[in-house]
């Protein structure tokens, strides 16, 4: 909400500066976004130079016939030569005078505003201006200058009309809807500061007429409150200029005289108002209803609405009048021809309010504060006060009064201990000074507890609550502290650790971790929202890899070289009962065909201290003649029509993986007895697996078998047509002996009789 | 016997061969030549016949070995010392490309805070990102009103299930598993309906904090958010609290940590309010302690939340939050 200060200070006396207030409102009650300026600039003698003057000559320029030349009289030896354009004074007004460098305020297309100097007018010298409202930021029209009453000329303007004034931008949360009223963040003020706050408006009854109003409420669900007030023989015309420019300071349009005050009681007191031009009101009286379904209504801004059974509507006998408080109707609105009004002040529920508002996408001053809650018992003083200033400002005779609702909440009682506040806040505050803060609030000691003002009665209903009221009040003095703790210590678990250790090993083989957006738009999924907001957001996704491949794509496109991307994330798989499996994935993409992609995913396997099981395997994204499972996933070649070139890509479950790891590594003595190496070739048929002759030879030669790794497959003519060369190295040894020469043929002999049996291998070397 | 040589002329020929041989290959020769198999003093010894022409050969043999070891020392130094001077590299230029890859900032950011609440004595968790409406609204309190219970904010897959929209739940899921006392720490993605912007992004992580203990006070939350703040953005930075609203805490606070360009006398970044918002925090509602079965009288409990990209952007500078979700290298291998 936009505060105008010097409306606030109507209700509290302030002296501090506005960067503290807002420093302080922002720790205590709710954020305050910034401080605006409204109106003249308050910098550098700037309003000193808007005076009051009086014309004293007004003659017709003698270059041009839509212009006055005048000369007015401002208090100074002289009076001064000005150029006017418009013709609604003569001599013997009063106006309102901006001397030369003078600044008026920004406008459109004028953000730093025009700043006045003494220049020629078609031959004339015009030391000035004579100001009209909007060029001051007092009004929206530019009717004609301001003409004022008999005032001493040189009188600074700033003592006439509220020339300057600044704006605090007030955020409140959802929880304090009395932060959406000038009185409720001047209560605020005078708490944080301890100052005395002045009564609220219309609070009391003055002269209240017993002239009925009619008034029909069907729903007291939705509307728990109507107060309807007549008064007759009201001439519409302008608000007092305060009044528009606070309007204006607050961010609402003046209108006229009866809209503006409704708008400046809603704003001061929070409780929403509408005026309804009572002629145009057929029967002369108010229904309160759920809308007919297909039921139009035309609203103040001029859209054709069709209304739903869900909506609340304003209705006379004939039609509905005004969407309930969100909108008034135009065919009832208050015109210039106006002479008898009804002034509604009523309390409408917010989660109908809400639905409405969603359901017409129409947003208004009134239903932002309904959708938060308004407290009921405000209806009849927003009334009070609101027709009261209609016949001081407007005119008429308050007629007629009624108020109807199906009784009003009563405000709770809550028990709370001053000494749970020190024990929530760590920081002891006196039980007196918490129940004068309380105080403050509108909060009564009673008994062991408060009886809450109805303004907070939606939000404070427990102990915890009042604690809070104390707590946002000692936020600056809460100390540092650290829990005194006894039975805990942090460490990672070893799934935790494990997967650092996987990502650092991916850096160091030189992959750049990258993040991608868990939803897809292709997905082979259950798992997708009905409602996305946007297709390319759509399915959760059940492999990372084609997101990836996007990500790898792009950087293609962008002439990245060396490219290898890796990527730590869920995927959401399936599940047996009605949540997903979520499985945590590490998934990569690398330069390089099937050769590098199983080197990382054997590296991964050797950092992670586990063994992966090759064999076959296929994925819709790989080479079907490149791509084999691990034990925790899948590992090859991109399949050629993902990217051009050759590309390594793996992807594999976290929890697989860590299962299979060694972690911690128990010793093995390999110094005292140390190992054997031989190199061994066979020759064998074409389509026997390399992983097949190892498997077979660890089979053959027992424990003693420590290392075997194939280190390079031969084809050749003199081994004839299907045949290859398979040469691999291993090493045998023994934990309590060294090996000897016998040994190393005995195991030799081992493997190659079983490679023999098995594959009919030959032995080559 | 042929005529005797005359071996002091032979002594000083050699060594003056040996002085002026002028590379190690030249002395090389020099030494065959005079020292050799077939030198003139091989052969001469090989033919002694007393033992006074002996003494004689062998003298001059052991002295031309010396001097010739000397010169070939001396040689072999001169050679280094003019190998080294030739043998100077530009040090400007490049050394080999060697593989070095990155983590993503959100990883390292992730690392820090784990790091930070591991001293704190911590445990790191993380949930499901599926839940329910039970976890994600009800028992954390949301009124039923709630702006976030709307399709318009929250990814629904059915009435019953969403992507939940705050790691929030894990507070739950854990006080469901354990008795308190309880110290944790979740980190993981979250989901809004939000559209996408330079500052916002429908996925995006958040670390949420947890402590249940007899005795708790805001003053606790203070001094842990002044510790973590401090580890992630250094020691100078300081912390305050302004109150705010959440349907799971109360009282409810908004941490801010002072703005790092500045030093708090106020710029752009933080809005010329020398602070920075950093997420929200506040005491343990009673009754989400209540739907857990603890009794709200003997626990107390703080929790807080923060975005991951939000630290990542002030950390990093970074203007655009997308780019931390393209993958593309020109800005991973920045970090
Ligand atoms: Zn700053």
């Amino acid at each position: 909400m936009r505060v105008p200060v010097s409306w606030l200070r109507d209700y509290v006396a302030m002296d501090m500066s506005l960067t503290e207030l807002a420093t302080k409102l922002s720790i205590a009650s709710a954020e305050i976004e910034g401080i605006e300026t409204r109106g003249v600039a308050d910098e550098g003698g700037n309003l000193g130079l808007f005076r009051i003057g009086k014309v004293v000559e007004a003659i017709k320029h003698p270059n041009a016939d839509r212009l006055q030349l005048t000369k007015v009289d401002l208090g100074e030896a002289e009076p001064r030569s000005i150029v006017c354009g418009a013709w609604n004074f003569g001599v013997g007004a009063t106006v309102a005078v901006a001397l030369p460098g003078a600044t008026l305020p920004a406008r459109p297309g004028l953000p730093d505003g025009l700043t006045l100097e003494r220049r020629k007018v078609r031959g004339e010298i015009s030391d000035g201006m004579i100001l009209a409202e909007d060029e001051i930021g007092l009004g929206a029209d530019h009717e004609g200058i301001m003409v004022f009453p008999e005032i001493e000329p040189g009188t600074p303007l700033a003592d006439v009309v509220p020339l300057s004034d600044k704006v605090l931008l007030v955020e409140a949360t959802g929880n304090r809807p009395d932060l959406q009223s000038i009185y409720g963040v001047a209560r605020e003020i005078a708490a944080i500061y301890d100052l005395d706050l002045a009564e609220a408006p219309g609070q009391f009854p003055v002269g209240t007429p017993g002239g009925p109003v009619k008034i029909q409420v069907d729903d007291y669900e939705r509307c728990s409150r109507y107060v309807g007030t007549i008064v007759q023989g009201v001439t519409i015309g302008h608000a007092p200029l305060i009044m528009k420019a606070r309007l204006l300071g607050a961010g609402m349009r003046p209108i006229s005289n009866v809209v503006d005050i409704t708008n400046y009681v809603m704003l001061t007191l929070g409780s929403p108002l509408h005026a309804f031009d009572l002629a145009t009101l057929s029967g002369g009286g108010i229904n309160v209803r759920r809308a007919g379904d297909g039921e139009k209504l035309t609203t103040l801004d001029g859209v054709e609405r069709a209304l739903t059974a869900d909506d609340l509507v304003i209705a006379d006998d004939a039609r509905a009048v005004a969407l309930a408080g969100i909108m008034g109707g135009a065919e009832t609105e208050v015109s210039a021809d106006t002479h008898t009004i009804l002034l509604e002040a009523a309390n409408f529920e917010s989660h109908g309010v809400f639905r409405s508002s969603e359901r017409h996408r129409l947003r208004s001053e009134a239903s932002s504060r309904f959708e938060k809650g308004v407290d009921p018992q405000l209806a009849d003083q927003a009334a009070r006060w609101a027709t009261e200033l209609i016949v001081e400002f407007a005119g008429g005779t308050w007629t007629s009064w009624n108020d109807v609702h199906a009784g009003l909440p009563g405000r709770p009682f809550v028990e709370f201990r001053p000494e749970r506040s020190d024990a929530v806040i760590g920081v002891e505050t006196p039980a007196d000074e918490q129940f004068r803060i309380l105080g403050k609030l509108g909060f009564e000691q009673r008994g062991e507890g408060v009886v809450v003002p109805s303004w907070r009665a939606r939000d404070v209903t427990r102990e915890i609550d009042v604690v809070e009221e104390i707590a946002r009040f000692r936020l600056e003095e809460v100390p540092f502290t650290l829990p005194q703790r006894r039975e805990m210590f942090g460490v990672l678990t070893r799934e935790q650790q494990l997967r650092r250790r996987l990502e650092d090993a991916l850096v160091g083989l030189g992959f750049a971790e990258t993040y991608t957006p868990s939803l897809r738009p292709d997905d082979e999924t259950t798992w997708k929202l009905p409602e996305p907001i946007s297709v390319d957001l759509t399915a959760l996704r059940t492999t990372i890899l084609p997101s990836l491949v996007e990500a790898v794509a792009r950087n293609i496109d962008a002439g990245a070289k060396n490219i290898a991307l890796f990527e730590v994330a869920r995927v959401y798989l399936s599940g047996d009962g009605d949540l997903p499996t979520e499985r945590v994935r590490v998934a990569g993409i690398v330069e390089g065909g099937f050769s590098r992609a199983k080197g990382v995913a054997e590296t991964i396997y050797a950092a992670l201290k586990a063994e992966p099981e090759f064999a076959r395997g296929e994925h819709r994204l790989l080479h079907p003649g490149k791509a084999a499972t691990t034990g925790a996933g899948i590992v090859g070649e991109l399949h050629p029509r993902e990217l051009d070139g050759e590309w390594g890509a793996f992807e594999l479950d976290l929890e697989d993986l860590f299962a299979a790891s060694r972690e911690p590594i128990t010793y093995t003595d390999v110094i005292t007895y140390p190992a054997v190496r031989q190199d061994i070739a066979v020759v064998v048929a074409e389509d026997v697996a390399a992983g097949d002759i190892v498997a077979a030879a660890r089979a053959a030669a027992g424990a003693e078998l420590r290392e075997i790794r194939v280190f390079d497959v031969y084809r050749g003519e003199q081994l004839g047509e299907g045949k290859k060369s398979v040469a691999f190295s291993v090493a045998y040894q023994a934990d309590d002996r060294t090996l000897n020469d016998e040994d190393a043929t005995r195991l030799r002999d081992a493997i190659v009789n079983a490679l023999a049996t098995e594959f009919s291998a030959e032995l080559r070397a | 016997m042929t005529d005797t040589p005359d071996w002091n002329a032979y002594e000083a020929e050699a060594a003056a061969a040996a002085q002026s041989a002028a590379s190690s290959d030249e002395l090389e020769e020099a030494r065959v030549r005079f020292l050799g198999r077939k030198s003139d003093i091989a052969l001469g010894l090989r033919e002694v016949r007393d033992r006074e022409t002996g003494m004689l050969l062998n003298g001059v043999r052991t002295r031309l070995e010396e001097t010739f070891d000397t010169r070939a020392a001396r040689l072999a130094d001169d050679e280094l010392d003019r190998r080294l001077r030739e043998e100077i590299v530009d040090v400007t230029l490049p050394g080999d490309e060697l593989p070095l890859g990155h983590l993503h900032p959100i990883t390292q950011i992730r690392r820090m805070v784990e790091d930070a609440f591991l001293g704190l004595g911590y445990e790191v968790r993380d949930d499901r990102e599926v839940e329910t409406v039970e976890y994600n609204f009800d028992k954390l309190a949301f009124l039923p009103t709630h702006s976030a219970r709307s399709p318009r904010d929250t990814f629904f897959f059915d009435p019953n299930h969403v992507l939940r929209t705050e790691t929030s739940p894990s507070q739950i899921h854990i006080m469901e598993e354990k008795e308190p006392p309880l110290y944790m720490v979740s980190i993981g993605r979250v989901y809004r309906r939000d559209a996408i912007t330079a500052t916002r992004y429908p996925i995006f992580h958040q670390f949420e904090g947890l402590a249940v203990d007899r005795g708790l006070t805001l003053a606790d939350l203070k001094g842990t958010l002044l510790h973590v703040m401090r580890a992630l953005y250094g020691p100078e930075r300081k912390v305050r609290f302004r109150t705010h609203y959440f349907p799971f805490t109360e009282p409810s606070i908004e941490p801010d940590v002072s703005c790092g360009i500045c030093g708090g006398s106020g710029c752009r970044t933080c809005k010329y309010s020398g602070w920075i918002e950093m997420g929200g925090a506040g005491m343990v509602d009673p009754t989400v302690l209540a739907n857990v079965g603890l009794d709200p009288e003997e626990w107390s409990g703080f929790a807080f939340g923060c975005g991951l990209e939000r630290t990542a952007q002030l950390r990093h500078d970074i203007p655009d939050i997308r780019a931390l979700w393209e993958g593309d290298l020109r800005v991973l291998r920045q970090f």
